[in-house]
C-alpha cells in the first residue's frame, strides 16, 4: 500500500524553508480537508498559494460594498410603472412581503432619476452614475439578486457569510482558504471602510466563522499605521525592537528543539513575517507614489470623492501586490439606508462613489488588470418601491441589484429580471449562495466541493446550496 | 420514566435481497463499501489510499494505482475480492491492524455476488453523494453505529496500576509503541496547574510539588489534584470550557449587539455547578428543565438561561421567522452540547451521513416548541423576597402621589409608543398582538410576547416620546421621586430565564412533509421511536422535563460518553472520539472505545462526577507522560509513521495555552491578577480573570480574539490554535502588553534582590515554571546589557508621556484612555484661537463610572476651576447631583445680564454608564434666547435618534478663560474622566446642527480651533486642524529612563511573549 502522506514530524526545518517563513499553523487534518485543491496541500503553511478546481477567470476580488442598501430602481432597474402608480397602493397583484419598518401599505414612490442606455450592451444606468455609465460595456449588471435578511444586521451577515446567521467564515475567508495567497507579506483578505463608524455588525463581516483565524479579514487604513500594531511602540527604536525580537528568537528556537509542534516554529515564523510587513504594508499603502493623472482618474483631486478614490486606489495596488480578496465600505455604518430623503441620501453617496469606481474600473483597464480582478458592486439588499416618511424607502431583499465587472465577466449584459415595480425578483432569480457560487466560480473554485471540516462535518461557502451563474461569463 | 432501548436488541428485519440488483446494492452491498472501504477509498476520505475510490462503479473499473479493483462477472479476476480474502499477504483489505481486520464471510459473499452479476452500482438521485443515505430508513448498517450501542461494561486489560493505563497500554503495545517517560516534576506541576484551575503555579508552588514528588510522586500528584479541585479557581476553569459549548456571550449579537445585563448570573451559576461538583445529570436537567423540576429554585431559575444565550434582534418584524430562528437554534445547541449529534443536518432533509431523520429533527425541536422567554424571574431566596415586598410597600406607599404624577404623563406616551410599535409588524402579527390577553393560542401567544419586546423597547426609552412641557415636568417629578430612592430596595436579581407557555403546546410540523402530521416530542428514531412519554404540569407542558430525564438517564449510550470524552479532551488536547460534538459517522471511530465505555459507566457510578472524573484521569501514568525532551523525541522516530497524531497518547501533546489562559497567565505573573469571584462582568481593562470580562459578541477584546476565543455564536467543541502575524503584532507593539511588561519587571524588582541575574532568573522562574540554566541565566545578562547599550545610546527625545488608547465601541479608531485619579492631562496651552463668544464643544466619549459625590466628570474644560477666573467646563453630573446624575451639563463663569455670574446649565440629557455617545454642546453666548443646545447620541443602536435639547441660559459673554484647555479633567482640579475621550473638536460658532460632526463629512471648516482624534496616524497627540493646538500630555515627564531597568523591562516584554511562556508541555 501506497504509505500515507502525512509530514513525519521531524521537518521543522524542511518546514521553515519550504514555508519561506510560513504564515500559521494549524492541524493538519484542517488543510486536508481542502480535498482536491492541489499540490501545495501538503504545505504546512495555510495560506501557501493552492490550485483551484478548475481554470480561473479571476485572481482576486475587489467587493465594493454599499452599505445599507442603494437602491436598485434609482440607479439600474428602471421601473417606468412606478412613476404611473406614485401616490397610489401597491396594487394587489403584486403579493405581500414582511418590510422592516411596515411600510407594505405606503404609497409608491416614483424615482426621479433620468434614465438611459449606455454602451453598446445598451445597460439602463441612471444619472445618478454618469461615470459607472461610460464603463457600461465592462459590466454585468444582475437586477434579480434575492437575500433572506429584511434587517441590515442579518442582510450584511449573509451578504458576507451566506448566512443570516452568525458565525460562519466569510466569502474572504473561505477565499483564502481555498486559494491562498500570493502575498505572504501583506495581508491577503484586506477591508477598508470609508468612515469611523462600525460596519453593521462589526469586524465579524470579515471574520472566519468557526475556521482559524489565520483566514480572517484585517482591516487596514490609509495613513501611516494602515494595520493595529503595526508600528513599534512609542519610544522603542529599531534597534532596540530588533534586539527584542533576536533574543525572542533564541529562546523560542531553543524551546521548540526539544518538543514535537511544529505550532512552534510557526509562531518564530510569524514575528519575522510581522516584521517584514511591517515593510512592506507602509508602501503599498502609500499612494503618494501615484501620478497626479491617476489620482485624478480615481476623483482624488475632489472633495467629495476624494476618501472613497483613495480606497480604490489602494484596492488597485494591493491586488497588483497579489492580494486576494478586497473589500471597500461605501457608508459604513448603514449610511446607505434612506428610509427618509433618499434623494439627498443617495445623491451624496453616488456622488462620492461613482467616479471612484469608475477610475478603477478604468485603471485596472489600462493596467491589463481587469482580466484577472474580479469587482462586485453592491449592498446587503435593495429599496422598496413604496415610500418611507414621503420621501424615503425601506428594505427590500426579495429582489435588487448587484454588478461584476472584469475577471473573466462579460460585460454590457443585464442578466434577470424585477417584476414591473421592482419588488421582487422574477426571472433568472440570484440568491445570495447563487451569488457567492457565481463569484467561486469566477475564481475556479466549485462552491460545493470546497470544504472545511467542522465539528466532524463537511461545510462549504454556499451552505450545500448555490449554484453558479456560469452565463456571466459569456 | 421508560425507556425503549430494548429496541436496540431487535434483529433488523432485512429487506428482501437477491435478484433485484437495485435493492441488493442499496441495502447490502453500499453498506459494506460504505461502512469498511470509504474511510480510505471515497472522495470523503481525508486521505484517498493507493488513488482508489470505490464510491461509484467508474471508481471501482478504474482502479487506483494497482490497476481495476474489479472485473464485472469475474470476482476470481477482481482485486477487490483478493484483497478482502487476504489471499495475497501484500493486499489485505481492510488491512489487518489497528481497528481493522478481515471482513465476516457473509460479507466476502455478498461483494462477491454482486461483482459476479455485473457490479451494477444504480443511479443515486441527483445532487446526492454516493454516500447518502436512503431517505425515511434506518438499515442494518446504521444500527451497527458504534455511538448508539449500549455502552460495554469492559475490564480493564491487567497492563498498568491504573485502569485507564491498561487501556492506553494495550493499543499502544499492539502498535508496538511505548509510553513516554514520566513528566520532570517541574512540567507536570505547570500541566496540572494550567488544566485544573487555568493559572500557572507560583514558584513557591512548583518547589512545594517538586519535593514532594521527589518522596512520593503518586501522592504528590494526588494531593495537588485533590487541592486544586478544591480550589475556587477550579470552576473559573472549568466553567469556562462549559461555556464554550453552551454559546454563552453577554450581548445579542447582531446590528445593536445590546449589552445582556443579567447574563453573567448563568456564568456564576456554572463556576458554582463546577467548583460543587454538581452530579453532571443534575446539572443537565437544571439546564434545560431548572422551572419544571425544580420550580422557585435560585439555582435551577438561572440555569435554564441556556435556553437562552442564542442571539436575538430586537427589530425584526418578521417575527414568525424570528421565532423559527431561535427554536432551531435551540434545537440545534442541544443536539451538539447534550447529544453529540449534528442534528442541524436533518433540519431540511435526513442526515446524509448518519442515522438521522428528518423527522427526528422536528421531534427534538418539539420539546422546545412551547418554549416561553421569561425575564422577571428572579434568582433571590424566599427571605429576601419578602424583605424587597415589604421595602416597597413603604417607597410605594410614601411616592404614591408623584408616581401618580408621573403615570399620568407617562401612560399616554406608553399608549402611543405601543401602538406605532405594533404598527410595525405585518398585519397577522398586529391582529395576534391586539387580541385580549387569554384568548390567544399558545403559538399566538409566543409570537405576541416575542413581537410585544419591541414594545418594551420603546418603553424603556420613554422620554424620547414625550414632549414639550411635559418632558420638562417629567424630569422634575422624577428628579422628585429620585429624593425617595433611600427607600427603595435593591431590585432582586432578576435573571434570563425560561418556562413553557402553559400546559398545551403548539403544533409542530415538518415543513412541506404536512403528511408526517403534528410531530410529537420524541428521540432520534434510532434510539426510540416512540413519542416522549410526558407529566404535564399545571403551567407547562413537561416536555423539556422528559428530555432532561430521557438524557441523564444512566444508559442513555450518548450523554455519558460526551461529557467524559469532552472532559478527556480539555485533558489532552484531543477527545478519545476525535469531534466532542459530533459522534457521527464523518468522524473517526473513537481510538480507545472500551476506554471510553469504561470511563463512562465509572463517571455514571461516580454519581456522575466531574472532580472525581478529573481525579482519575490526572493520576494516571497516560496523564503524566512527558511532552519533550530527547527520550520523547526518540519515541516520537518510532511513531512516525505508526501514530504520528498521537492518537494512542504514546506521549503528552505540547498545546499552546487558550485565550483566557494567556490573559490570565499574563495577569498572574505580573501579580496584577484580581482573584474577585463572581458578579457583573468586567472590562477587558480590569485585571480580572478572564472569565469574568465581558463578552460583546460584535466587539472583541483584541488579545483574546487573536488566541481563537469563540465568538459565541454556535457550540464551540474544540478552539482553533492559530498563530498570526496579527497575533504577533499584538503581542510585540501592544499596548496593553507593554504595560503588562513594565508590571512585570516592576514586581520582579520588588520581590527580589537587588543582583541583576537574580533578578532575570526571578522573571524566568515566574513565567516560565521552572530553574533557568546557567546558561540561560548569562544568555538573558548579555541581552539586557547589550540592550541597555542600545537604549543608553539613544538620543534623548522630546515624546510627551504615553497615554493609553483604546479602542473605541461601535466606532473605528482608537480614544484615549482616562481612569478616575489618573495624573495625566490633556493640555493645549491657551491661545488666542480659543473662543470668547459663541463656541461648539463636541466629542465621542464612554464614560466608565459617575463621581459618587457631586463632582462633574469632565469632557473637556477651558478654566482652571476657580469661581473667581471665567472659564467654561463641559461634562457628566455625578451621583449627588443637585440636578440628577447621569446629566450632560456646560457650566458656565462669565458675565450674565445682571453682572458676573456662575451657573450650571443642565441639559436633561442622560448617558448611560459604559455606552459610547457622541455629546456636543453648540453654545449662543450672547443670545441667550437662542440658547445652548445639547446633543447626545448612543453610537451602540444606530436606530435610536439624536437626542437634542435646547436650554436657556444667562450667561452672555466674557467665558474666556487665561488657563490652559484640558481634556478629561477641569484644569488641575480633578473633576476627572474616567473612560474613553474619542474625537474632540471645538470650534468659534455655534454650529448648526447640520455641521456638527456627527451629521458632516468635514471635519474641519473655518471655525475649528481643535480637533484632536487620538489616532497614531495622525499623531495621538496632534491637532488635526491647521492651528496647531496640539495637545500637551502634561504629567511630570519621567526622567531619562534608566537604562539598564529599560532593559529589564524589554526582558519581561521578550519573556511573556516566549513559547515557553505561551506553550504547556
Amino acid at each position: 500500500m501506497p504509505c500515507s502522506n502525512f509530514d513525519p514530524l521531524f521537518t521543522r526545518r524542511d518546514f521553515l524553508t519550504r514555508a519561506g517563513g510560513g504564515f500559521g499553523a494549524l492541524a493538519l487534518s484542517h488543510l486536508l480537508s481542502g480535498t482536491s485543491l492541489g499540490a501545495a496541500i501538503a504545505d504546512k503553511n495555510p495560506l501557501a498559494p493552492k490550485k483551484p478546481h478548475f481554470m480561473p477567470k479571476a485572481k482576486s476580488v475587489i467587493f465594493l460594498f454599499m452599505e445599507g442598501g442603494p437602491s436598485h430602481i434609482d440607479s439600474f432597474d428602471p421601473k417606468p410603472l412606478l412613476n404611473k402608480l406614485a401616490g397610489q397602493k401597491i396594487p394587489e397583484s403584486f403579493g405581500k412581503v414582511i418590510t422592516a419598518m411596515g411600510e407594505f401599505n405606503s404609497p409608491l414612490l416614483a424615482s426621479k432619476r433620468q434614465w438611459k442606455q449606455h454602451g453598446q450592451g445598451g445597460l439602463w444606468i441612471s444619472d445618478w452614475l454618469p461615470h459607472t455609465a461610460e464603463c457600461a460595456d465592462d459590466i454585468a449588471v444582475v437586477r434579480s439578486c434575492v437575500a433572506d435578511g429584511i434587517n441590515h444586521s442579518t442582510g450584511v451577515c449573509q451578504m458576507n457569510t451566506g448566512s443570516i446567521l452568525a458565525g460562519r467564515p466569510s466569502l474572504g475567508s473561505w477565499v483564502n482558504y481555498g486559494l491562498g495567497s500570493e502575498n505572504q507579506n501583506l495581508p491577503s483578505f484586506v477591508v477598508m471602510q470609508d468612515n469611523p463608524a462600525s460596519v453593521v455588525n462589526g469586524p465579524r463581516n470579515w471574520g472566519s466563522g468557526f475556521m482559524p483565524a489565520v483566514y480572517q479579514g484585517t482591516r487596514i487604513e490609509s495613513g501611516s499605521e494602515p494595520i493595529q500594531f503595526l508600528h513599534n511602540p512609542d519610544g522603542i527604536t529599531a534597534e532596540q525592537q530588533r534586539g527584542k525580537l533576536d533574543f525572542l528568537k533564541t529562546l523560542n528556537s531553543h524551546h521548540a528543539e526539544s518538543r514535537l509542534n511544529s505550532e512552534l516554529e510557526a509562531r518564530i515564523a510569524s514575528y519575522e513575517l510581522a516584521f517584514r510587513m511591517q515593510a512592506e504594508a507602509p508602501d503599498a499603502v502609500d499612494i503618494s507614489k501615484e501620478t497626479e493623472d491617476t489620482r485624478s482618474l480615481y476623483g482624488m483631486d475632489r472633495k467629495e470623492t476624494a476618501k472613497f478614490g483613495g480606497m480604490c486606489l489602494l484596492a488597485r495596488r494591493l491586488v497588483e501586490r497579489g492580494v486576494r480578496f478586497v473589500q471597500l465600505y461605501s457608508g459604513a455604518g448603514s449610511k446607505w439606508d434612506a428610509h427618509s430623503k433618499i434623494e439627498s441620501n443617495h445623491g451624496k453617496l453616488f456622488g462620492e462613489t461613482d467616479r471612484p469606481v469608475a477610475g478603477l474600473l478604468r485603471d485596472l483597464k489600462q493596467r491589463g488588470l481587469l482580466d484577472e480582478t474580479l469587482v462586485v458592486w453592491g449592498g446587503e439588499f435593495g429599496r422598496t418601491p413604496m415610500s418611507e416618511k414621503g420621501d424615503g424607502r425601506d428594505h427590500n431583499p426579495t429582489g435588487f441589484t448587484m454588478w461584476m465587472a472584469g475577471g473573466g465577466v462579460k460585460g454590457g449584459q443585464t442578466i434577470g429580471a424585477t417584476d414591473e415595480l421592482g419588488l421582487r425578483a422574477v426571472e433568472d432569480r440570484l440568491h445570495v449562495h447563487d451569488f457567492h457560487a457565481t463569484i467561486l466560480y469566477l475564481l475556479g473554485i466549485e462552491n460545493l466541493k470546497l470544504t472545511y471540516r467542522y465539528k466532524g462535518r463537511p461545510e462549504n461557502p454556499t451552505l450545500n446550496e448555490g449554484e453558479a451563474y456560469r452565463k456571466i461569463a459569456g | 420514566m421508560r425507556l425503549s432501548f430494548l429496541i436496540l436488541l431487535l434483529p433488523f428485519a432485512a429487506c428482501a435481497a437477491g435478484n433485484d440488483g437495485d435493492a441488493f446494492f442499496r441495502e447490502k452491498v453500499r453498506p459494506i463499501l460504505s461502512e469498511q472501504c470509504f474511510k480510505c477509498h471515497s472522495h470523503e476520505a481525508n486521505k484517498v489510499k493507493g488513488g482508489l475510490v470505490l464510491d461509484s462503479r467508474q471508481g471501482i473499473l478504474t482502479g487506483g494505482d494497482t490497476g481495476p479493483a474489479a472485473v464485472p462477472g469475474d470476482p476470481e479476476k477482481s482485486l477487490l475480492i483478493k484483497a478482502i480474502r487476504y489471499e495475497d499477504d501484500d493486499l489485505k483489505m481492510p488491512p489487518n491492524k489497528g481497528d481493522g481486520k478481515k471482513l465476516p464471510d457473509a460479507s466476502i459473499a455478498i461483494l462477491t455476488e454482486w461483482i459476479k452479476l455485473g457490479a451494477a452500482w444504480p443511479d443515486e438521485p441527483k445532487g446526492q453523494k454516493m454516500t447518502a443515505r436512503p431517505r425515511g430508513v434506518i438499515t442494518d448498517e446504521d444500527r451497527k453505529w458504534w455511538a448508539i450501542q449500549p455502552m460495554a461494561k469492559p475490564a480493564p486489560p491487567k497492563l498498568g496500576a491504573h485502569p485507564i493505563d491498561s487501556f492506553i497500554l494495550e493499543k499502544l503495545n499492539a502498535a508496538g509503541l511505548k509510553p513516554a517517560p514520566p513528566a520532570a516534576p517541574e512540567q507536570l506541576a505547570r500541566r496540572i496547574y494550567f488544566d485544573l484551575i487555568g493559572l500557572p503555579p507560583t514558584p513557591e508552588q512548583t518547589i512545594r510539588f517538586t519535593q514532594a514528588a521527589k518522596a512520593d510522586s503518586a501522592r504528590a500528584v494526588a494531593e495537588l489534584t485533590d487541592e486544586l479541585l478544591a480550589s475556587p479557581r477550579y470552576g473559573e476553569r472549568w466553567a469556562r470550557h462549559w461555556l464554550d459549548v453552551a454559546r454563552y456571550a453577554e450581548s445579542d449579537g447582531y446590528r445593536a449587539d445590546e449589552y445582556r445585563p443579567t447574563a453573567w448570573h448563568y456564568r456564576d451559576y456554572v463556576v458554582r455547578a463546577f467548583n460543587s461538583d454538581k452530579p453532571y445529570d443534575r446539572f443537565v436537567q437544571e439546564q434545560l428543565a431548572g422551572d419544571e423540576l425544580w420550580p422557585g429554585d435560585a439555582d435551577a431559575t438561572t440555569a435554564t438561561g441556556f435556553l437562552r444565550h442564542g442571539s436575538y434582534e430586537y427589530n425584526n418584524r418578521d417575527v414568525v421567522e424570528q421565532w423559527t430562528t431561535i427554536l432551531n437554534e435551540l434545537t440545534d445547541v442541544t443536539g451538539d452540547v447534550f447529544l453529540g449529534l449534528g442534528m442541524q443536518c436533518a433540519r431540511c432533509h435526513d442526515h446524509k451521513f448518519d442515522p438521522i431523520l428528518q423527522k427526528d429533527y422536528f421531534r427534538l425541536r418539539a420539546f422546545f416548541a412551547p418554549l416561553s422567554w421569561v425575564d422577571d424571574r428572579d434568582a433571590a431566596t424566599a427571605a429576601q423576597r419578602e424583605e424587597y415586598a415589604a421595602k416597597l410597600k413603604t417607597w410605594e406607599e410614601k411616592t404614591t402621589d408623584i408616581r401618580a404624577q408621573i403615570e399620568a404623563i407617562e401612560q399616554p406616551a406608553r399608549e402611543r409608543s405601543r401602538k406605532s410599535a405594533i404598527e410595525k409588524f405585518p398585519e397577522d402579527v398586529q391582529a395576534m398582538m391586539l387580541k385580549p390577553d387569554g384568548t390567544r393560542t399558545p403559538y399566538e401567544q409566543q409570537l405576541h410576547e416575542l413581537a410585544f419586546r419591541q414594545v418594551y423597547f420603546e418603553w424603556a426609552r420613554l422620554l424620547t416620546h414625550v414632549k414639550g412641557d411635559d418632558k420638562d415636568r417629567l424630569v422634575r417629578l422624577q428628579k422628585e421621586l429620585s429624593a425617595f430612592d433611600a427607600d427603595k430596595p435593591l431590585p432582586l436579581p432578576l435573571v434570563p430565564s425560561a418556562a413553557d407557555v402553559g400546559p398545551v403546546a403548539p403544533p409542530i410540523r415538518v415543513p412541506k412533509r404536512d403528511s408526517l402530521g403534528d410531530i410529537e416530542p420524541g428521540f432520534p428514531t434510532i434510539l426510540d421511536e416512540t413519542p416522549a412519554k410526558l407529566t404535564p404540569l399545571t403551567n407547562s407542558t413537561g416536555r423539556r422535563s422528559a428530555l432532561a430525564k430521557w438524557l441523564t438517564n444512566p444508559e442513555n449510550p450518548l450523554s455519558a460518553r460526551v461529557i467524559v470524552n469532552r472532559a478527556w479532551q480539555y485533558h489532552f488536547g484531543h477527545g478519545l472520539a476525535a469531534n466532542a460534538s459530533d459522534f457521527g459517522k464523518l468522524g473517526d471511530i473513537p481510538s480507545h472505545p472500551e476506554l471510553l465505555d469504561w470511563l463512562a459507566r465509572r463517571f455514571v457510578a461516580d454519581g456522575w462526577s466531574l472532580k472525581k472524573l478529573h481525579r482519575l484521569i490526572v493520576t494516571s501514568a497516560t496523564y503524566q507522560q512527558a511532552a519533550a525532551g530527547t527520550q520523547v523525541a526518540t519515541a516520537a522516530k518510532a511513531a512516525a509513521t505508526i501514530d504520528p497524531e498521537n492518537k494512542l497518547f504514546w506521549r503528552y501533546p505540547t498545546r499552546r495555552l487558550d485565550a483566557e489562559q494567556v490573559r490570565d497567565a499574563i495577569l498572574a505573573t505580573t501579580g496584577e491578577l484580581d482573584l474577585d469571584q463572581t458578579g457583573p462582568s468586567a472590562g477587558a481593562d480590569k485585571p480580572r480573570r478572564t472569565i469574568y470580562t465581558k463578552i460583546m459578541r460584535n466587539t472583541r477584546d483584541s488579545l483574546l480574539d487573536v488566541f481563537d476565543m469563540p465568538e459565541g455564536f454556535q457550540s464551540t467543541a474544540q478552539r482553533n490554535s492559530t498563530t498570526t502575524s496579527t497575533q504577533a503584532l499584538t503581542l510585540f507593539n501592544g499596548t496593553w502588553i507593554l504595560a503588562r511588561a513594565k508590571a512585570l519587571a516592576a514586581r520582579v524588582i520588588r520581590e527580589s534582590s537587588s543582583d541583576e541575574a537574580e533578578r532575570a532568573a526571578t522573571a524566568m522562574r515566574v513565567a516560565w515554571g521552572r530553574e533557568p540554566s546557567r546558561d540561560e541565566i548569562t544568555g538573558a545578562r548579555k541581552f539586557i546589557a547589550a540592550q541597555s547599550a542600545l537604549i543608553d545610546a539613544r538620543e534623548p527625545e522630546m515624546k510627551p508621556v504615553t497615554l493609553n488608547t483604546d479602542k473605541m465601541p461601535f466606532r473605528e479608531g482608537r480614544g484615549v484612555v482616562l481612569t478616575s485619579g489618573s495624573m495625566e492631562r490633556l493640555v493645549m496651552k491657551n491661545s488666542p484661537s480659543f473662543p470668547d463668544g459663541d463656541f461648539t464643544i463636541e466629542a465621542f466619549i464612554v464614560l466608565n463610572s459617575l463621581y459618587p459625590d457631586s463632582q462633574v466628570r469632565t469632557i473637556a474644560s477651558h478654566w482652571d476651576g476657580s469661581k473667581a477666573h471665567p472659564g467654561w467646563t463641559f461634562g457628566v453630573t455625578g451621583k449627588q447631583s443637585r440636578y440628577k446624575p447621569r446629566t450632560l451639563v456646560l457650566l458656565l463663569n462669565g458675565q450674565g445680564t445682571l453682572g458676573k455670574d456662575s451657573e450650571a446649565v443642565f441639559s436633561a440629557l442622560n448617558l448611560e454608564v459604559g455606552k459610547p455617545y457622541y455629546v456636543a454642546a453648540s453654545v449662543h453666548l450672547a443670545d441667550r434666547h437662542d440658547g445652548i443646545t445639547f446633543y447626545a447620541k448612543d453610537l451602540s443602536n444606530d436606530d435610536l435618534p439624536v437626542q437634542i435639547v435646547t436650554v436657556a441660559h444667562n450667561t452672555v459673554a466674557g467665558i474666556r478663560g487665561d488657563g490652559d484647555f484640558t481634556l478629561g479633567a477641569r484644569g488641575t482640579k480633578g473633576h476627572v474622566w474616567d473612560g474613553i475621550i474619542d474625537d474632540v473638536r471645538l470650534s468659534r460658532v455655534a454650529l448648526p446642527a447640520e455641521a456638527l460632526l456627527l451629521n458632516s463629512g468635514q471635519q474641519l471648516h473655518e471655525a475649528t480651533v481643535g480637533y484632536w482624534k487620538f489616532e497614531s496616524s495622525s499623531g495621538i497627540y496632534s491637532d488635526s486642524s491647521p492651528r496647531g493646538n496640539n495637545i500637551e500630555a502634561r504629567i511630570a515627564q519621567s526622567k531619562p529612563a534608566d537604562p539598564r531597568a529599560a532593559a529589564f523591562v524589554d526582558f519581561c516584554h521578550v519573556l511573556l511573549n516566549s513559547n515557553e511562556f505561551l506553550y504547556l508541555d
